[in-house]
């Protein structure tokens, strides 16, 4: 019999070691449907797209259990490093890039070449990719991501034109898992997945954080990312 | 996307086929052509040390035998990639990063599965353009031209460089601490932390006290750098460097111990863990990561055979002989025909014969691990050497022992932590003090005829000078002390009397054997930096 102790101390083995099966064959599935994709260039398949985005979907809510399962057991950290905002930005485009084309939602980008950014950057381009495919949701077909500096922070923030963001997501306090809305759709999810992120940035006195609100220049729901 | 690939020869290692011809397609839509492929981590060694690749990219887990991080170490152990090349691991977690540090080699960058074209274009393109732009620097920093590294690096920080500005202050720093000029390293660090708080311009202040010689300050840098960065590992490295330096073995045990909680996968901090535990006696923790580093070692650029000789000499000394001859075994099997194994192996048993009281078996060993001893040839490591001098003075063949000890003592007369493990190992037969007066004796003839080369040149006598250092050293190979009091002599020599080709030639061959036994960077550092300087004044007036 297995004690209790012991399955502890077995429970991380046995999902690091499944994560990285489900992950294998995740990059193994995401790659057949690019080459069949590739195959189907000139008549290109909804279906396909559909696949490829699914496969995505089950790559980036796995990765988020795995992140929030570190966080839980306080084996989170980053590793931070100095990179091209716009890196991060087209990084988070073009994996959600499958959708965007299933959709035919123009995403445009503004961001100054020259802009830093100081962060973990797998973390922080698939934050803003969880953003980016909640924005895609909503929207009617354009999005809008943007970074600038702001106030001693790097702002980035993702516009949609969609309907803009319930009253009652306005109302709350991203942070608080309780005040979250876990059961309508993954939006509530995405939001607090990426305050947790945020907030792990730090400098100085200067903590990350999540705004969110409906003032987007393309009329719909505003999201914005502030890095210290 | 940019073509970036064109022309550039590009290695896949990946076990699992269909992953490999995955990554292979990526490659092809950024205009890769010469790719080739390695299933394991042999045969991508192999394969590197066919080709000089600019581009690897690794899969972290390779199934049986080496994984990512291994084929790294050993390829930049030896020699098989170039500072041009961007070495990537593919991992499937992304926290790989956090288990490495500075004792570890470090990709230049980790990517996580699955990944698309578009993020290895970005990852490639990212490397690949800021090794182009700092290329130059680290090629005259491999030569030892440290003077033309931070003009190079000046040039670069006065030009319009935002995105590798960062990297090249960190990399000014570096080099201004490593030529000794630590208030423009001091104030390069400062300025970055008044900007953001950065684990490693902290640790660059942290190694300039160090350098410095302040340990006190350097250690106060390093803990204050761990309080607010615990998961930074090299604050580890350097604080345990700083508690070593000044003999302080429990805290260096208790420092490297937090690391390698931290790290368990490091083969390099298991072993200084499990050598000072074993130092300050403390059996069970050396025990337990000794047993690390033999079992990290299997596919490791560092495995090693006095790991196990080392765990085998901890269970003799416990009384669990059984243990330790498993373990000598053990090792007979993973290092065939190796003499120094052998001889580590023979050694040991010659006590663990001596202890069951079969005085005939433990002559023979002993017989024998001085024969092999002798066919090595000078080449028998220092420790193991002590080993061998510890087995004569227990069978009482003194005699041989300070034949031994007399050539280690002179060889490391200026390697003080060295001496003490000599002291150790007389006091552990019974004989402390016994070689004292030899150590003693051999630092006065070595102050002596320092002082007496010096005094000599500044008479002067440069000829004279050097001539009695060729002779100390034909008696003292190796010694640190005076190579670079040769190398002194030979820079003022150059600044006074002028330069010619032969003098130029006689200080490279200084340097390049300076390298070779391993002074301290840092101590080079500075004279390297002359050096360059009167090779570019030399230049300068040629060309005129």
């Amino acid at each position: 019999m297995i004690s209790g102790e012991k399955q502890d101390a077995l429970f991380p083995l046995i999902l690091g070691s499944t994560v990285h099966d489900i992950k294998n064959s995740l990059g193994i599935l995401l790659s057949l449907i690019q080459q069949i994709s590739v195959k189907h260039a000139a008549e290109p398949l909804d279906e396909i797209r559909q696949l490829e985005f699914e496969a995505n979907r089950i790559n980036h809510s796995l990765m988020q259990l795995l992140v929030m399962y570190k966080i839980d057991s306080n084996k989170f950290s980053l590793t931070e490093d100095e990179y091209a905002a716009l890196d991060l930005i087209n990084e988070a485009k073009a994996q959600q890039d499958p959708f965007s084309r299933l959709q035919n939602i123009d995403v445009r980008i503004e961001c100054d070449e020259d802009l830093l950014c100081y962060c973990d950057y797998q973390q922080i381009s698939n934050a803003l990719g969880t953003v980016l495919n909640n924005a895609q949701r909503y929207s009617h077909g354009a999005v809008l991501i943007s970074a600038s500096e702001a106030d001693g922070y790097l702002r980035f923030c993702i516009e949609d034109d969609g309907q803009g963001y319930p009253p009652h997501l306005l109302r709350a306090d991203l942070s608080n898992p309780a005040e979250v809305d876990w059961v309508r759709g993954n939006t509530g999810l995405g939001l607090y997945f990426v305050a947790a992120i945020a907030g792990f940035h730090k400098n100085r006195d200067k903590i990350g954080f999540v705004e969110i609100d409906n003032h987007s220049r393309l009329g719909g729901a505003r999201f914005c990312l502030y890095l210290p | 996307m940019k073509p970036i690939l064109a022309g550039k020869s590009i290695l896949i290692v990946e076990d699992y086929p269909t992953m490999r011809k995955a990554i292979r397609n990526m490659l092809y839509t950024l205009d890769a052509d010469l790719i080739t492929e390695a299933d394991n981590g042999e045969n991508a060694l192999l394969a590197m040390s066919k080709t000089n690749f600019d581009v690897v990219l690794c899969d972290y887990n390779l199934g049986p035998g080496k994984n990512g991080q291994q084929v790294l170490e050993e390829a930049r152990q030896q020699k098989l990639i170039g500072y041009h090349c961007v070495f990537i691991i593919i991992a499937s977690e992304q926290s790989a990063s956090m288990v490495l540090g500075a004792m570890d080699s470090k990709p230049d960058e980790y990517l996580a599965k699955p990944f698309n074209a578009q993020q290895l274009f970005v990852r490639l393109e990212r490397n690949l353009s800021r090794k182009a732009l700092l290329n130059t620097i680290e090629k005259e920093v491999e030569r030892g031209n440290l003077a033309q590294a931070i003009q190079q690096c000046d040039k670069l920080l006065a030009g319009n460089h935002k995105k590798v500005r960062t990297h090249l202050l960190k990399m000014r720093a570096e080099l201004a601490t490593l030529v000794g000029d630590f208030d423009t390293g001091r104030r390069i660090y400062t300025e970055i932390l008044r900007e953001r708080d950065l684990p490693w311009a902290r640790l660059g202040l942290g190694v300039i006290q160090f350098q410095a010689g302040d340990f006190a300050g350097a250690a106060a840098y390093f803990e204050e750098l761990l309080h607010v960065h615990p998961m930074f590992l090299e604050g580890y490295d350097w604080l345990s460097k700083v508690y070593e330096a000044e003999d302080k073995l429990h805290e260096v045990q208790e420092v490297v111990n937090q690391a390698v909680d931290l790290s368990p996968q490091s083969i390099l901090r298991q072993k200084k863990l499990a050598e000072t535990a074993d130092k300050i006696g403390n059996v069970e923790v050396a025990e337990k990561a000794y047993k690390a580093a033999v079992s990290l070692g299997k596919n490791s650029i560092y495995k090693s055979c006095s790991d196990f000789t080392n765990l085998a000499k901890l269970y003799a000394r416990t009384h669990a002989e059984d243990d330790a001859l498993k373990t000598l075994a053990l090792m007979r099997k993973e290092f065939r025909e190796d003499p120094e194994a052998e001889l580590r192996a023979t050694t040991l048993e010659a006590e663990l014969h001596q202890n069951s009281g079969n005085s005939e078996q433990a002559g023979l060993c002993l017989q024998k691990a001085l024969l092999l001893h002798q066919q090595l040839g000078g080449n028998t490591p220092k420790d193991l050497q002590l080993d061998i001098a510890r087995g004569c003075f227990l069978q009482d063949k003194a005699g041989q022992a300070e034949a031994i000890l007399g050539g280690l003592i002179k060889t490391h007369i200026d390697d003080d932590q060295f001496l003490d493990d000599v002291r150790r190992m007389q006091s552990s037969v019974g004989m402390a003090n016994h070689s004292e007066d030899l150590i003693q004796n051999t630092k006065r003839a070595l102050v002596a005829t320092n002082n007496k080369g010096v005094s000599l040149y500044k008479q002067g006598k440069f000829k004279e000078a050097m001539a009695l250092f060729e002779q100390a050293i034909a008696s003292m190979p190796d010694n640190k002390t005076i190579i670079i009091n040769m190398l002194k002599i030979t820079l003022h020599d150059l600044k006074a009397n002028g330069i010619d080709e032969e003098k130029l030639l006689r200080a490279q061959a200084l340097f390049k054997k300076a390298r070779q036994i391993q002074i301290d960077r840092h101590k080079l550092g500075n004279l390297q930096m002359e050096f360059s300087n009167l090779l570019r004044q030399y230049h300068e007036g040629a060309k005129i």
